[in-house]
């Protein structure tokens, strides 16, 4: 197998066919009334966003905007209000920085100076955000992860990746660009450096150590159980960068299935106990 | 015994772990194909029960004859047609060995039965957690002639096809439940088994979405020449009708006379080849 973008290639209108299908059911199947996501103004939640305005209506699809005081970006709150018009999706502004500092303030040893455990407690906050409006309007939780976040354990354990569905998470990052594309996202909101805005200035790339179009390739490679040499020797990237995101991969298995317990008795949650989602 | 009728290939959404909906579904549609001439119905595979069961398969997994059959059979009976679904049953000698099943019944009640011999435990499927393989193909006499039976990933190994093939079918049904990533294997694999085999492949796959798998349709009745004479949409329900004349067999099974040129030795070798895989 040769390792070019072209690998990574998908018919996108049966990709979006095929998701889109995937949510309708999903929502037809829990009765339920509609969606709520975070509606950042990033390539993910805009790509989710517009899916579901086309499973199920922009008017059932609820786009929520949390800015806080740290990361707030005019540009992204207008690329979420772009998005919002395009797929006609309802939108709702919550400012979450009363809810943060209430949050910091309540922790006796909070150090703002840690920016992982600060970031981190606005990925939960936000999710509590979704969670209250889905409650209360009867709805279920778009989330927005990708699968090279997810591969690399590169979201919050029980923040941005808690949800109830995730369409997109079987699409790399650089295959969501291309879906978001086609689906006719802004392309100014496609070309943007990804961020989780978890601290001002953050972007993926940076953090992840290594560009999405070549990141996606050496997952790729791992997905297909291609050897760290081989794609080493296929990509031209050095042998440690390889191995350092294959370890950073199989590390990141415990915020990917987090059930866990110690085996005591006849079926065991997590691990033997395997049921359908109804 | 009839030699040419028609087949109707019922590509239906099941509801998981809801023996009665499914069985509702599929009373309708063998009414709806009566009412357009069919001899037979053919419905996918676990269409019983849905195939994402997990769990569950223990409680709604029944002997053959159990109630869904008796149902079932009253179905065919009352329509005056043959009908193949698919059901996971429970071995009559244990508690809690379940097969996955193929089912043939007919208006003068149950026919027989299929084992599925290849169960894939691999990508998403873990059907060797639940069910134990069969070991025998079937091919069963009616009045439509012999019909062999197998189910979905049975297709990757050319010999269980085969076996139904020398056992005397005419006409091979195929039920399935093959996810949309799989659909251009099956493409091909149909047709291939038909060619190889100059004989009728009837292919029914399922549609609708099981916990996230989505179900690709694309059912489809292929000639013995490997010509696709009824297709069934993608991804949706769908019924469609075709004619199985097994006279058409005979033309094909002198112009590639595979049947004629088997070479028993061969399997031999086969057998060790596999063996020391």
């Amino acid at each position: 197998m040769e390792l070019t973008a072209s690998v990574l290639d998908m018919d996108w209108a049966d990709v979006e066919t095929k998701l889109v299908r995937f949510i309708k059911d999903y929502v037809k199947k829990t009765g339920l009334n509609g969606i709520v996501l975070g509606l950042s103004g990033g390539i993910d939640s805009c790509t989710a966003a517009a899916l579901s305005a086309k499973a199920i209506g922009g008017k059932n699809v609820l786009g929520l905007m949390l800015p806080e005081e740290e990361t707030r970006s005019a540009e992204d709150i207008e690329h979420a209000k772009l998005v919002a018009k395009k797929f006609k999706l309802k939108t709702e502004v919550c400012d979450i920085t009363p809810a943060l500092e209430a949050i910091y303030g309540s922790i006796p040893v909070f150090d703002p100076s840690e920016k992982v455990c600060k970031g981190n407690v606005k990925a939960r906050v936000r999710m509590v955000c979704w969670y209250y409006f889905a409650n209360k309007l009867n709805r279920i939780v778009c989330g927005s992860s990708d699968k090279s976040e997810t591969m690399m354990g590169y979201f919050t354990k029980w923040g941005d990746v808690a949800a109830d569905i995730h369409p997109l998470m079987d699409l790399y990052k650089t295959q969501v660009r291309k879906l978001a594309q086609h689906m006719g996202v802004p392309e100014a909101i496609v070309k943007k450096p990804s961020t989780p805005a978890l601290w001002l200035g953050q972007t993926a790339e940076n953090e992840l150590g290594v560009k999405y179009e070549q990141l996606d390739l050496v997952l790729y490679g791992l997905e297909r159980f291609m050897k760290t040499e081989e794609i080493s020797d296929q990509l031209r990237v050095n042998k440690e960068t390889v191995r350092k995101i294959k370890n950073r991969w199989l590390a990141a298995e415990h915020k990917r299935r987090p059930l866990l317990t110690a085996k005591l008795e006849y079926r065991t949650i997590g691990t033997d106990f395997r049921l359908r989602r109804g | 015994m009839k030699t040419r009728f028609r087949v109707a290939l019922a590509q239906t959404e099941s509801t998981a772990a809801d023996k009665e909906a499914n069985m509702a579904t599929m009373k309708t549609a063998v009414t709806q194909a009566k009412k357009q001439g069919a001899s037979l119905v053919i419905f996918p595979e676990l269409s019983l029960t849905g195939y994402v069961v997990r769990d569950q398969i223990y409680e709604l997994a029944e002997q053959i004859p159990g109630p869904s059959i008796r149902v079932m059979e009253k179905v065919a009976r009352d329509a005056n047609v043959h009908i193949v679904f698919g059901m996971p049953e429970l071995s009559e000698k244990t508690q809690a060995t379940v097969y996955n099943v193929s089912v043939l019944v007919g208006p003068k009640g149950c026919i027989g039965k299929y084992r599925k011999m290849y169960l894939p435990t691999h990508s998403v499927f873990e059907e060797k957690r639940y069910f134990r393989p069969g070991y025998l193909p079937a091919a069963f006499d009616t009045d439509l002639g012999k019909i062999g039976l197998i189910i979905c990933y049975d297709i990757f190994f050319p010999e269980v096809s085969r076996l139904t093939r020398l056992a005397g079918a005419q006409l091979i049904v195929c039920i399935s439940a093959s996810p949309a990533v799989r659909k251009a294997f099956f493409e091909t694999l149909t047709a291939a088994r038909a060619i190889e085999n100059t004989a009728f492949l009837a292919y029914v796959n399922l549609v609708g979405i099981e916990d996230g798998l989505q179900f690709w349709g694309g059912s489809r009745l292929i000639g013995p020449q490997g010509k696709i004479q009824a297709l069934a949409k993608c991804d949706e329900p769908d019924m469609v009708f075709g004619e199985v004349d097994y006279a058409d067999i005979r033309p094909v099974e002198t112009f590639v006379p595979t049947l004629r040129d088997l070479r028993p030795e061969l399997f031999e070798k086969l057998k060790e080849g596999a063996e020391k895989l």
